[in-house]
């Protein structure tokens, strides 16, 4: 079946069609095809794997990555890259840790904010990271990865000065400042599923509405996939890339608050390489580093590949140095494999058009 | 080996070249004289451009062979081609504008001392050389990117005759030299040509190749359309063998009412742009554009075409003047700017400026069509129907990838995407370049009905028949100024084709090519 189509009689036509489009499907599905063989080795070869215990601590590791990869898909699709979303998780815990445990100085008096203030505080200082991000990449033309690299700076030193780099202890506060409750953010459950997990499936159907269904996220895709195009358009670019970075500094600042939570504590280190997780993340999901192609969902399913494949090697007992190497071999085997559906897809494409206009 | 023969260096045999959905050359026969200037026309898409990739080595023919004196050879990458001492010299210069003069000589061949240092005395010597040889003694330790454009290519001409080149293409040399520049450039080829170089040389401009010209070859369509040594060549010849009489019959033109929806009022355009200087300057550009017009702008490469269509859309800021829509001062400062008045651009490059290849056809249509909330499908799919099939788009299936698609309907697509849009004013660049033509006669019959619901469409055109065949009314452009409008009374190819060409100089007048 090496020769050209057009000479092929029909039904060889279809069956190759047939086969060629199994095979897309396969590539396009391979990232829950390698969640799903996963799960089935990990449970074969750790009983204790699929234990409910096991699954929840799981499902929270997934979230946080899951967290930073939605919003990092965004500022992907369009062709960026966000290097300081670790940072700014990190920030974010400081910002809360501060407002908790030294409060507001207004005059003489101390005021202690009520939690809920104290994180709105905490998003929108970050979500300025964003905005200072996507300014300077789309207004004044610095390279996503320059920029990004100097705010992962700026976010990480500021977030050391805050405490002059020590730790806040017991975020959990105190009855008499009324600001107690802090730790119900990130160690709640709900219907039986950690609070985390569900601001990662609230994220992961808000950011999919964003991406299919509004002029938005069809800019997002637009913007990556052909900018000059899309400035032609009337395309708003600079506005809609701020958007994307701001986006993930959003999703960035939830992470650190929930860390910050669970921990009951904000160090001014937590999040380093987090980002470096949301990229493998992004790029296992299917999403191209050049931008314009690529989906949210995808995204989650390469957060939980990540989330499956470090937790499972802990429990089998694996060295943290062969953990390393594994998931490096992975996120490079996925890339290659991305690659390679991309030369089947042009290939195939003309034959799997013929076959369906033979269809109709 | 005969006479004829031995006049004949190079020779290009039933070549083809086919292309996705095209085919570019459909078995040329192409011969190169020894020692002359071999001028080679024909109009955008005729399939010049090709043909010297080809025997530049930049891509390889389909079928057909080349023979170097008799000899067949095989080209599969510049370097064999410059082993063979067939160079070119491309219409975009290309000159690396961060390195010296010399290394610019020398890039990817850098001469060099003990195996691993590069030898930058013998550099700067053969250099200087070769600068000598095109009298033009460039500071060879200047930064390229200093240089005027004229001076560049003087470079990349350096480049080409160290290589100890005999066989030199140039590809539209002066299309961004100003007359003074394009003027040394003639003598350099005089010289060259006397020192034992044969040159092909390609341009439009018919007042330069009837002054340079030795022997001349037409392509049309693909095809060898004529040829001829200069003493049988006129004007009217060239124009004749150029103009393809086979396509599309006229469209029926109705009185468009007088009723301007677009006024520009003294246009300028500086050359510089963002610390570049690559764009052609307009200068004082003033024209109307009635309701339901078809107002064509016919001018050759470095006219200022597309650069006018991208001030009218905002792409570029113009330094005075002004633009009126429905008789009111806007200002268009972005393609944002202008997507709010209605006017939306066409671009001639459809690949980098227009498709989104990742997305369908029918996110292609749609992008940007409405303000609206939340997307929906099925009215997507609704009008992207509805739209492909008003303009007879041959895909039964939207969903598909827009890169599937012929060139044709990829036009289609992006003019079904300014329709979504309801335009006020329709800007096309090069509106049926690449497109074959069947789909020519559509996209005429499209622009032609969306005229008539009284849409201002305004289009660049480097094809004659093209011009004449769509355009109510035509503004020529010549080097970025007005040089003349055309009713269509008196849209001849002859009037055209004078106007656009820039006046050569008196001393050339003198020598007989005096312009008409």
């Amino acid at each position: 079946m090496t020769t050209t189509t057009a000479a092929l009689p029909h039904n060889t036509t279809s069956r190759f069609a047939v086969s060629a489009r199994a095979l897309l499907f396969m590539l396009r599905a391979r990232a829950l095809l390698v969640l799903l063989a996963l799960l089935v080795l990990f449970s074969i070869l750790a009983p204790s794997f699929l234990t409910a215990n096991n699954l929840s601590i799981l499902a929270k590791h997934v979230a946080i990555s899951a967290i930073l990869a939605i919003g990092m898909t965004f500022v992907i699709l369009t062709g960026g890259i966000d290097l300081s979303v670790g940072s700014v998780a990190g920030l974010a815990g400081m910002v809360i840790g501060y407002l908790l445990t030294e409060g507001v100085k207004i005059g003489e008096t101390i005021h202690y904010p009520s939690v809920f203030i104290a994180i709105v505080i905490t998003i929108i200082v970050c979500m300025l990271v964003g905005v200072l991000n996507g300014s300077l990449i789309a207004k004044a033309g610095v390279a996503p990865f320059i920029a990004t690299l100097g705010t992962l700076y700026v976010a990480r030193g500021t977030a050391l000065l805050i405490s002059g780099g020590k730790t806040f202890p017991n975020l959990a506060g105190m009855p008499s400042r009324g600001n107690t409750g802090f730790p119900a953010f990130g160690q709640s459950f709900l219907l039986g599923l950690p609070l985390p997990v569900w601001m990662m499936l609230v994220l992961f159907a808000i950011a999919t509405l964003v991406a299919v269904r509004t002029p938005l996220g069809r800019q997002v895709y637009a913007i990556g996939g052909n900018q000059r195009a899309a400035v032609l358009l009337g395309i708003k670019v600079a506005r809609v890339k701020i958007f994307t970075y701001i986006a993930s500094a959003f999703c960035a600042a939830l992470v650190g608050l929930v860390i910050a939570s669970q921990l009951e504590a904000a160090h001014p280190a937590t999040g380093e390489s987090f980002e470096l997780n949301a990229i493998a993340a992004v790029v296992l999901g299917g999403t191209s580093l050049m931008g314009g192609r690529g989906s949210i969902a995808g995204t989650l399913i390469g957060a939980c590949v990540i989330g499956v494949l470090s937790d499972g090697l802990v429990m089998l007992g694996t060295s943290e140095f062969w953990q390393m190497v594994i998931k490096g071999t992975v996120i490079v085997l996925a890339v290659a494999i991305d690659q390679l559906q991309a030369r089947v897809q042009a290939r195939f494409l003309p034959i799997l058009l013929q076959a369906r206009t033979e269809a109709e | 080996m005969t006479h004829a023969a031995d006049r004949i260096i190079l020779e290009a045999r039933n070549i083809v070249r086919r292309y996705p959905g095209t085919v570019a050359l459909k078995g040329v026969t192409y011969r190169v004289h020894r020692n002359q200037v071999n001028v080679l026309i024909g109009e955008n898409g005729a399939g010049k451009s090709t043909l010297m990739r080809i025997l530049a080595g930049v891509e390889t023919a389909d079928e057909g062979q080349l023979l170097l004196d008799g000899v067949p050879i095989q080209l599969h990458s510049p370097r064999d081609a410059a082993q063979n001492g067939i160079s070119i010299v491309h219409q975009e210069l290309s000159i690396l504008p961060n390195l010296h003069v010399a290394e610019n000589i020398f890039a990817g061949r850098e001469p060099v001392t003990a195996g691993i240092f590069v030898d930058r005395l013998t550099q700067d010597r053969h250099s200087a050389e070769a600068l000598r040889r095109l009298q033009k003694p460039v500071n060879v330790r200047a930064e390229a990117g200093e240089l005027s454009l004229g001076c560049r290519q003087i470079v990349d001409l350096a480049r080409a005759l160290d290589q100890g080149t005999q066989i030199l293409i140039l590809d539209e040399p002066t299309s961004a030299l100003s007359n003074a520049e394009a003027e040394s450039l003639f003598q350099v080829i005089q010289e060259l040509r006397r020192s034992g170089v044969t040159i092909i040389y390609i341009s439009h401009r018919l007042n330069e190749v009837l002054h340079l010209g030795d022997h001349f070859t037409v392509l049309r369509s693909g095809r060898l359309a004529g040829e001829a040594p200069r003493s049988d060549v006129s004007r009217e010849w060239i124009v004749q063998h150029m103009s393809a009489r086979e396509i599309v019959g006229s469209c029926k033109r109705v009185q468009s009412l007088p009723q301007p929806v677009l006024e520009a009022d003294g246009l300028t355009l500086p050359s510089h742009f963002e610390g570049k200087t690559t764009q052609t300057p307009l200068c004082d550009i003033t024209f109307r554009l009635n309701k339901g017009e078809i107002l064509g702008i016919y001018g050759l490469l470095g006219a200022g075409r597309t650069e006018l269509l991208e001030c009218v859309v905002g792409k570029r800021s113009i330094s005075s003047g002004e633009i009126r829509i429905d008789g009111m001062k806007v200002k268009l400062s972005s393609t944002v700017d202008a997507a709010n008045y209605g006017i939306f651009l066409v671009p001639e490059d459809r690949q980098n400026d227009g498709l989104f290849p990742e997305l369908s056809i029918r996110e292609n249509i749609t992008l940007g069509a409405r303000k609206i909330i939340f997307l929906r499908r099925a009215d997507e799919v609704r009008s992207a129907r509805q739209l492909a099939k008003d303009l007879n788009l041959a895909a039964t299936d939207l969903e598909i990838p827009v890169a599937a698609l012929s060139g044709g309907n990829q036009q289609k697509v992006l003019i079904a995407r300014c329709i979504a849009r309801s335009p006020v004013v329709l800007l096309l660049d090069e509106p049926t370049r690449g497109v074959d033509v069947g789909a020519k006669a559509e996209i005429y019959a499209i622009l032609r009905r969306l005229a008539q619901q009284g849409i201002g469409i305004l289009f660049a055109s480097s094809e004659i028949e093209e011009t004449k065949i769509l355009a109510d009314r035509v503004l020529v452009l010549c080097q970025g100024r007005v040089a003349a409008e055309l009713g269509i009374s008196d849209l001849t190819d002859e009037a055209l084709f004078s106007f656009a060409s820039p006046l050569v100089s008196a001393a050339n007048a003198r020598s007989g090519v005096a312009p008409a």
